[in-house]
């Protein structure tokens, strides 16, 4: 059994951890410990930034909020809400997928995972959105980048090395991000009963125009039952093309979609603000895959192959959702199926992509690889930086490699 | 002033002779240049006041080559400073007497343009205005555009993270570039992100990305493409008070607007680029603030109402909207020869470039009015208010000896200051030499410690442009600035702003 050590300070932090330094104790560092992701590691002891919470700053006109890390996420998006601004890299409620039900966990955690939601193509994606951070070095130094301002290029970005970085190099204890005013109007419009090279051409035709659409995903077939939205059509599959902004652009511009996507105008639906606003949300959280027992992976490929990834995997009745207009794929497979597993990952792969395991039973998270880089070069240079934060691995080691 | 830079090799400089032939070896021996006539326009960038010519320069044509380069001189101990096009402002491309300067400039070509996955590959030489100009048939664009956009290399953007007056909106380099093909110290090439929207793992682009040449040589580039927007307007706004332009700014900001571009001048800037441009800017008015607002026609109009609401509340006594594409670039044309224009009223200027949070421009404003006093030096002040990046221009007279140390000093007084008010030391022009030695300002030793420990894991025996952005001894002293004698600029006819 881990020892679990909760310090109310930074300065306890780094004490704590300058003297695992010493002892080369190895840490495993959780904040609101609400996401079981990466590898699996075992430390004697863990440290638990839970008490490292609240609100620093917050100055709405210069678009940042500075929080300490284990901060909770749905705290800083209700604060933000209250001056009509928002994190415009959607940052996904997780709690749904992990235990069915809603958590946002702590901005540190969402920080170290570096997920972002639908509107990700668009807007960036969370390492976009960090503007600076203070943190715990492997040696027990509080160390600290960037700043609170957009434009900021005094020494190397180390925050964008922290965002993902699955807390292997820092424990995070002050984080600052950039915040975007919400948009006025939210609509998404819908094509039932269209295949997924279908809705693939339509994701790649509205890119290639002005309209800017903020969210194209795809929902199979028989995998929308989760909605609960009136005017959602859940007997077919759903292509989705969301446009933001303020109202009256907002309206042109779905009108524009709907003449360039004029052939399906008889299978054409318009969700307007309440419950494009709550599709977008379903999505992004990942309501699809609410509480499932399966294995969850999120695949990366440019987006003109996923079309062609899938199609490998036709037989396998995949349960799958396109987002991110086709850059991302996440796919639920059975626990046991290591075979399909590797296929998968081999085939993204194959096809400019990888492949990383978001979901899986402890099991599964010990055997497979959690990451699928396979360039030494990487793993070295990885290694190396990992080294210069913390040279005797002792953060979260083997988080995200085996060895890191 | 003196610059402290890394101590010389002796053995080094001894054996240039057979360091030049092996460098033949490498690649076609014309490549390579040694003799004094030859490397004499490599000795400085931008930043005009520091030269110091290398020991050779030399021009790789391929990645393998560069490989083999960098490979030779880290087993030789021979130091490299890598250069795109020489157009930085801070001295990053500033070579060392003992070092090869690695020249990127017969990587000249655009490889791939992909409309489908909306990105271009292209080799790190072509200019950053190349790149639009190529996608611009189809109305892309290249979203980040410094200033000096039409000579800059996209490879040196990428070291210096360039900005521009639309990154408010349209983030930086950084948000825009997909990968790249980068060459360690020790020869290893590497690639890190591609035409996949984002990597797994460590953000090793993110890292790279504004690492100013010190951790490896980008060798092939992929950069997202934007979609033109349908219509573009400006507003021109006139206030007798500066604070209520920076009022004006946040107001806009607060009111849920996100512009293109917002641009303050200051009365000086606005009489020395009006007489220059001939723009039309009203004379009878403290602040000068452009707008830039984009999207579809009508969401445009209507964000021009609402910034007009803004402004009248906030006392603008001028207020003018373009009615076509050419009075919005005339009322950008003073703002864009900002530079130009102070070094035709004044024998020479430092240019500086600190970021502050916008509300507290006034406050900035009037303590460079302070220091402007306190030195007896005129000072101009042009400002990205959209994000909070400011650059004074600080006159002065070289052919007075002591001119040229009372304007660095006041110069780093205005840094220092915008670290004081919660800013940072720069922007846009990146760290270089020019404000190395204030980096103490922002950083202790264990934050400046952490990124040296990660520049070794890149460049082990620290051999890839040593002697820029860190301070060598970990001291605060005062640094040099970008520095103009007779608006001779090296590139005169790019805009600076």
């Amino acid at each position: 059994m881990s020892e679990i050590y909760s310090p109310s300070s930074e300065n306890d932090i780094s004490n704590f951890i300058r003297e695992s330094h010493e002892q080369a104790t190895p840490i495993e560092i959780i904040g609101q410990n609400t996401r079981p992701i990466g590898r699996l590691i075992q430390c004697s002891k863990t440290l638990q930034l839970k008490n490292l919470n609240g609100i620093i700053e917050y100055f709405p006109e210069e678009l940042y909020i500075k929080v300490k890390a284990a901060t909770s996420l749905g705290l800083v998006e209700a604060e933000l809400d209250k001056r009509d601004q928002e994190l415009a890299f959607e940052p996904a409620d997780l709690g749904f997928l992990y235990n069915g039900k809603s958590n946002k966990g702590s901005v540190g955690g969402a920080v170290s995972c570096n997920l972002s939601g639908s509107r990700r193509f668009k807007s960036g994606a969370l390492r976009d959105h960090i503007l600076g951070f203070q943190g715990v070095n492997g040696k027990g130094e509080i160390v600290k980048s960037g700043g609170t301002v957009v434009k900021n290029v005094t020494g190397y970005d180390v925050s964008k090395l922290i965002a993902g970085s699955y807390g292997t190099l820092v424990a995070l204890t002050e984080i600052v991000l950039k915040v975007q005013p919400k948009n006025e109007e939210s609509q998404t419009l819908l094509i039932n009963n269209i295949n997924l090279k279908k809705a693939l051409n339509i994701f790649s035709k509205a890119m290639q125009t002005s309209v800017e659409i903020s969210g194209a995903c795809f929902y199979p077939e028989k995998s929308l039952n989760f909605f609960k939205l009136n005017d959602l059509d859940i007997s077919t599959s759903i292509t989705a093309l969301r446009i933001e902004g303020p109202k009256i652009s907002v309206i042109e511009r779905v009108n524009t979609l709907k003449k360039l996507f004029d052939e399906y105008k008889k299978t054409m639906s318009v969700l307007e603000n309440y419950q494009s606003r709550i599709f977008w949300k379903n999505t992004t959280d990942l309501e699809f895959f609410n509480n499932t027992e399966s294995v969850v992976i999120k695949i990366i490929l440019p987006s003109v192959n996923t079309g062609q990834f899938i199609n490998q995997f036709e037989n396998e009745e995949l349960r799958y959702v396109v987002d991110w207009a086709g850059n991302l794929t996440w796919i639920a497979i059975p626990q046991n199926d290591s075979v399909l597993l590797r296929q998968l990952r081999k085939a993204a792969l194959a096809l400019n992509g990888h492949m990383t395991i978001i979901k899986a039973p402890n099991h599964v998270r010990i055997r497979e690889d959690f990451l699928t880089t396979v360039d030494d070069n990487i793993r070295v240079l990885s290694l190396k930086i990992k080294e210069s934060f913390d040279p005797k691995k002792i953060l979260n080691p083997g988080k995200m490699y085996s060895g890191i | 002033m003196t610059l402290v830079m890394p101590q010389v090799d002796q053995l080094i400089l001894d054996d240039k002779e057979k360091i030049v032939r092996d460098l033949k070896k490498f690649t076609n021996p014309i490549n390579i240049i040694s003799d004094l006539e030859g490397i004499t326009p490599y000795e400085t960038d931008a930043l005009s006041a520091y030269k110091q010519k290398p020991m050779a320069v030399v021009l790789p044509e391929n990645t393998r080559e560069v490989s083999d380069i960098l490979k030779y001189c880290n087993e030789k101990n021979i130091k490299v400073v890598p250069r795109g096009a020489g157009t930085g402002l801070s001295g990053g491309a500033l070579p060392l007497a003992d070092c090869v300067l690695l020249g990127l400039g017969k990587f000249n070509k655009i490889l791939e343009i992909d409309f489908e996955n909306r990105c271009v590959v292209t080799q790190p030489g072509v200019t950053n205005l190349a790149l639009t100009k190529a996608v611009e048939h189809k109305d892309f664009y290249y979203a980040p555009d410094p200033s000096s956009q039409i000579a800059c290399s996209i490879g040196g953007n990428i070291a210096e993270n360039s900005g521009g007056v639309h990154s408010l909106k349209y983030g930086t380099t950084t948000n825009n570039v997909l990968g790249v093909e980068f060459v360690l110290m020790d020869g290893t090439i590497m690639r890190f992100g591609g035409k996949k929207i984002e990597s797994e793992g460590y953000d090793l682009l993110g890292l790279i990305t504004g690492s100013e040449g010190l951790l490896g040589v980008v060798t092939e580039v992929t950069v997202k493409i934007l979609k033109k927007p349908q219509s573009i307007k400006a507003l021109l706004l006139g206030f007798q008070k500066v604070e209520e332009s920076g009022q004006c700014v946040s107001d806009i900001i607060s009111g849920g607007i996100i512009p293109a571009g917002m641009e303050v001048m200051d009365k000086p800037l606005i009489k020395a680029t009006d007489d220059y441009s001939k723009a039309g800017y009203p004379r009878d008015v403290d602040a000068i603030l452009i707008v830039e607002l984009d999207g579809t026609e009508s969401e445009v109009n209507v964000l021009i109402k609402k910034v007009e609401e803004i402004a009248k509340k906030n006392k603008a006594t001028y207020l003018r909207i373009s009615k076509n594409d050419d009075e919005r670039l005339r009322f950008w044309s003073g703002r864009k020869v900002a530079f130009p224009a102070v070094g035709s009223i004044s024998p020479d200027y430092l240019c500086m470039d600190g970021t502050i949070p916008r509300k507290k421009l006034p406050e900035v404003l009037k303590e460079i009015t302070r220091l402007s006093n306190k030195y007896g030096l005129r000072v101009a002040n042009c400002f990205h208010a959209g994000d909070g990046n400011l650059h004074p221009l600080i006159m002065f007279d070289s052919n007075i000896r002591s001119e040229l140390k009372k304007a660095e000093q006041f110069g780093a007084d205005i840094l220092k200051y915008c670290v004081k008010s919660g800013g940072v030391l720069t922007g846009e022009h990146g760290v270089g030499i020019e404000k190395r030695d204030l980096m103490c300002e922002m950083f202790n030793d264990e934050d400046i410690q952490q990124q040296l420990n990660i520049k070794e894991a890149f460049d082990k025996n620290s051999l890839l442009n040593p002697g820029k952005v860190y301070p060598l001894l970990h001291r605060c002293a005062e640094g040099g600035k970008m520095h103009v004698h007779k608006d001779n600029n090296k590139f005169k006819d790019i805009p600076r702003f």
